[in-house]
């Protein structure tokens, strides 16, 4: 129902008890600019206010955080080059919504939006990631394949052409998501710590520009923030897709540019700048935000704002989410030259219709918030009310994680001759096949910084600085089999797989970040699953000694059914290289070398495509023995120290088995034709875990004291894929994996 | 004596940093030149065109930027016989330029680079480029040997070479034919190629032999640690694998 200012309606998504808050503390009704000023602001998206309290349980700090979440990305202690010390700018984010709606567009500019994020820190963006969650994909008519297809089309077509290359990700295709896809974006970026620009005004900036640049604002994306705090209604269809923003990664690609351009300007003359992405709010969220975290406030004439339609109502230029825009706040001396670089040096309004930077205001030392638009003031607010934070307390109730090793279950004795028959089904389950069908459509190379592309193992690396020896990986995990059956676990797990995925390549975890993608928190079961993942999330982050730096919370991913998503905390970790020829790549690299299994066997087997395949329903998802887990981690970690581990695979969904499958594969996708003879226990459990790739057995086994080690087998010269005594092939293993994805990605 | 190298900068390339750290390491005396500084190409004396999405591909990639002012020089230096390689983005705009094959006339191509087959989309992928000319025909692949094998990543939606049956006779005839598609073990292969090209071309050399245009990026596979399991030597940042068309390409323009 929309509500009546002065007879017109305005859609807003305010609750009626904030509608009161704010009329109360304006002592008038509010204006229809401050009403959509306000929808964006306390919007889920923008305040976090059922989740911020919650999220206060996440460990944020550590030896290697510079920055907390605090700003619009996260940075973690990278390593030292040159005598500088270096930082990874981290962002994560959802882009679920406007994916849902709109996908192509929707997934470019949630691509969009997180470069931006990483840019402002004053870093150079060098990877994304986008871990993704579709429907079922079955039938090629259906709006869930248009989906999936869509969404991979709209980060490739943003991602490639602005040159940052695509270094991990994964796809999960479950019902839950048939109304609601889940599209999260990470993005990583390189600063020296000495050069971070913060996202707010500096302590002098009293009087100083505001300057908006880059795109000119048009309607696009307005009502963007509370459109995604909203559950999706299939009858508003046209006006959500005129929430979601449109694309233009050929202009970013010079912003970008322009950008570097500027930051190198402002080092050269030791000047301190604020620069922070317009996302949730536009131009008002954004300049209000970047002046309140100085302790600020600011007066902005919306005329001044470079438009692409003139007319436009002044509450559409204020909050309206167009894209491919940033703005500055700086001191007056230096708005001529950094203007100068964006419109003359980088011509920006020759690369796009009135794009431009361009001074819209200035920093003000009175705490309001003020908007004029044509001589009138338009919006008058105290700036901390607008931006500070609101708080909603819903009730939740604690689930109960599944007990702590339920010791009557035990993983099913399997003859020979089922693990061969299962073995083909495992690998072509849409859980375990080969996702190269999408990615082979992202650029994972330009830049020339490469070490391991997207896909060739579960993390991507690449070399942090050009010249340097340091490097980074990224990996993504969230398996929302786990999430549906226990919110809790299927957090802890997340963690400590994406955490896995980094030591495999021989690097060292890091820091993480976090998006939570859940339903309606106004629906108590909804939102107890929400809480019950922060515990886990945090609880096995602290077990292992990492901090969560930045992150998000995806909230009302509920049909208008009533169906919420599968529980999907979903996380992604960053790894530290001091060496990059100590990279483990991907693989088996030898014949005769043993292969070993790093980690025990838990008995859970909910969640894995295993017990979905043998019709098995038991519940207990795999369990991390936390004690056990550091121990095998150490093993790893100096195993790999001395140059005994050639390749080394994690495990997860498909189970060891699978994971043995996938290092054959990468070894036959890198030229090597390898096979395995196995006799020892290896299964199709997912308790998280490692193949690897031994040449020194002593050696090896030496170093493995109380860390559990199992021998499985070996590699072989023979292209073949032996269990005891029976016999397949590689090559029709692997044509059984690729195929079922490059029938929906052709 | 060192040349002057320029990578020129379109509005939309994104392949300018690695393309200019590669020319220097491998001796190469390399600047980029910005579109806003355009008319100081003049003074170069070789020009590599990079990777990207020059004027968003707009019409077809290339198609713009071959009209762009930087052209002009690029165009006048290729006809006075500087060297001029361009790689993916800068291949297409080196054909839509008319500068290879060269055939017809400048700015009046003869063939495309076009949307990929079977897969009609941007394909990211391992390749090799194996020389299909003799090393001398073209001034830029002169120092590699015979039949050199090129790693490279193919990353493109419009890389296959698309002609007329007479058009693709001539480059057969001429000589044009540089670099055809192969497998790690040097076989030449239909099936190596990433994108269903006429001809299985990867490169195409104009007349005079100064102008060589490559889809897949060298510049990519060319450091030690681009490809740790290919390494040649302990030191992982040294130059190798795709690196020895760049060397050769240095080479060229120094002597």
């Amino acid at each position: 129902m929309p509500l009546l200012v002065n007879q017109a309606p305005v859609n807003v998504a305010l609750r009626k008890d904030e509608l009161e808050r704010i009329a109360r503390r304006l002592g008038r009704d509010p204006s229809v600019v401050e009403l959509h000023a306000f929808d964006a602001q306390w919007s889920e998206h923008c305040s976090y206010k059922s989740s911020r309290h919650h999220l206060k349980k996440l460990p944020t700090a550590g030896s290697r955080v510079i920055l907390g979440p605090a700003e619009d990305s996260g940075i973690l202690y990278l390593g030292d080059h040159d005598g500088e010390r270096y930082g990874v700018v981290i962002a994560h984010e959802s882009h679920n919504h406007p994916s849902q709606v709109v996908p192509f567009e929707g997934a470019a500019t949630g691509i969009g939006g997180i470069v931006r994020d990483v840019l402002c820190m004053g870093a150079e963006v060098v990877a994304v990631a986008d871990p993704l969650r579709f429907g079922r994909i079955e039938d090629p008519d259906s709006h869930q394949r248009s989906v999936a297809v869509g969404v991979v089309d709209g980060i490739a077509a943003y991602g490639n052409a602005i040159g940052v290359p695509n270094l991990a990700g994964d796809v999960y295709f479950d019902e839950s998501f048939d109304d609601n896809c889940l599209v999260n974006v990470v993005a990583l970026g390189i600063v020296k710590e000495s050069e971070i620009i913060h996202s707010y005004a500096p302590r002098d900036a009293d009087g100083w520009d505001i300057v908006l640049v880059g795109k000119a604002t048009d309607a696009s994306g307005f009502g963007g923030a509370s459109f995604s705090s909203l559950t999706l209604d299939a009858d508003d269809e046209e006006a959500n897709k005129g929430a979601v923003q449109v694309p233009d990664p050929f202009l970013k690609n010079v912003l970008m540019r322009a950008s570097y351009r500027a930051f190198s300007y402002l080092r050269e003359h030791e000047i301190v700048a604020g620069f922070k992405d317009l996302g949730a709010g536009g131009v008002m969220g954004c300049s209000a935000e970047i002046v309140s975290s100085g302790g600020f406030g600011a007066d902005i004439n919306l005329d001044e704002v470079n438009v692409a339609i003139e007319g436009m109502p002044p509450e559409v230029i204020a909050v309206g989410e167009t894209q491919e825009r940033l703005l500055w706040v700086l001191p007056p001396h230096v708005t001529p030259e950094i203007l100068r670089i964006y419109n003359e040096e980088y011509t920006l309004p020759q690369i796009a219709y009135n794009a431009r930077a361009t001074i819209v205001g200035r920093v003000t030392k009175e705490k309001k918030y003020v908007l004029r638009h044509r001589g009138q003031i338009v919006m008058d607010v105290d700036i901390e009310f607008l931006t500070g934070s609101i708080r909603d307390e819903l009730p939740f109730t604690e689930l109960r994680p599944n007990e702590l090793r339920d010791e009557s279950i035990v993983y099913p004795e399997l003859s020979t001759d089922e693990i061969v028959e299962l073995l083909p089904r495992v690998l072509a389950h849409r859980a375990v096949c080969s996702r190269e069908p999408l990615y082979r459509r992202y650029d994972a190379v330009v830049r020339g910084m490469t070490v391991i592309p997207r896909g060739a193992g579960e993390a991507g690396v690449f070399a942090a600085v050009r010249g340097g020896n340091l490097g980074v990986a990224l990996a993504v995990a969230g398996n929302p089999r786990y999430g549906r059956l226990d919110p809790r676990r299927a957090a802890e797990l997340a963690v400590v797989e994406a955490v896995c995925k980094v030591w495999a390549t021989g690097a060292e975890p890091i820091g993480l970040t976090d998006c939570l993608n859940f339903g309606n928190p106004r629906k108590p079961e909804q939102y107890s699953e929400l809480v019950s993942a922060i515990d886990g999330l945090a609880f096995a982050a602290r077990e292992l000694g990492l901090a969560f730096v930045s992150g998000n919370v995806s909230l009302y991913n509920e049909s208008t059914t009533g169906i919420a998503v599968a529980a999907s905390p979903i996380v992604a970790c960053v790894g530290a290289i001091d060496d990059l020829a100590a990279t483990v790549t991907p693989g088996f690299k030898r014949a005769e070398n043993a292969i070993y299994v790093i980690g025990n066997v838990s008995p859970g087997l909910g969640g894995t495509v295993f017990a979905e395949l043998l019709g098995n329903d038991d519940d207990n998802i795999p369990m991390v023995e936390y004690s056990e887990l550091r121990v095998d981690l150490e093993l790893l970690r100096s195993a790999m120290r001395e140059g005994l581990v050639r390749s080394c695979t994690p495990v997860g969904a498909g189970g060891t088995l699978a994971a043995i499958a996938r290092a054959t594969f990468a070894a036959r996708e890198a030229g090597r034709s390898l096979g395995v003879e196995l006799a020892g226990e290896a299964y199709f459990d997912e308790t998280p875990g490692f193949v690897v790739e031994v040449d020194d057995e002593q050696r090896f086994l030496k170093l493995a004291g109380d860390a559990t080690v199992r021998r499985v087998g070996t590699v072989s010269k023979a292209a073949h894929f032996v269990v005891n005594d029976e016999s397949l092939h590689v090559e029709d293993l692997y044509a059984t994996w690729s195929a079922p994805l490059a029938e929906v990605y052709p | 004596m060192s040349a002057r190298i320029a990578v020129p900068i379109f509005p939309g390339t994104n392949s300018e940093n690695e393309t200019l750290a590669l020319l220097r390491d491998c001796g190469g005396d390399a600047e980029l030149v910005h579109w806003s500084q355009a008319e100081t190409l003049g003074r170069y004396d070789a020009y590599v065109l990079s990777g990207g999405f020059a004027y968003e591909d707009r019409i077809r990639a290339g198609a713009i930027a071959a009209h762009d002012r930087i052209m002009d020089f690029v165009v006048e230096g290729a006809q006075n016989g500087k060297l001029v390689f361009g790689v993916c983005n800068g291949a297409q705009i080196v054909l839509e330029a008319g500068l290879v094959p060269g055939t017809g006339a400048v700015r009046g191509p003869t063939a495309a680079f076009t949307r990929n087959a079977p897969e009609p989309h941007f394909v990211c992928r391992h390749v090799y480029l194996k020389l299909a000319i003799d090393p001398s025909r073209c001034a830029i692949t002169a120092a590699l040997p015979k039949g050199a094998l090129v790693p490279a990543w193919a990353a493109n939606g419009e890389g296959r070479l698309a002609a007329t049956p007479e058009h693709l006779l001539e480059i057969v005839d001429g000589g044009h034919l540089a670099f055809v598609y192969a497998n790690a073990d040097g076989a030449a292969s239909q099936s190596a190629s990433p994108n269903g090209s006429a001809l299985n071309c990867g490169g195409l050399v104009n007349r005079a032999g100064n102008v060589l245009a490559i889809m897949p990026h060298p510049e990519r596979d060319a450091w030690n640690f681009n490809h740790l399991d290919r390494r040649e030597g302990k030191d992982v940042l040294a130059p190798s694998g795709g690196a020895v068309l760049f060397k050769s390409f240095v080479k060229a323009a120094n002597s």
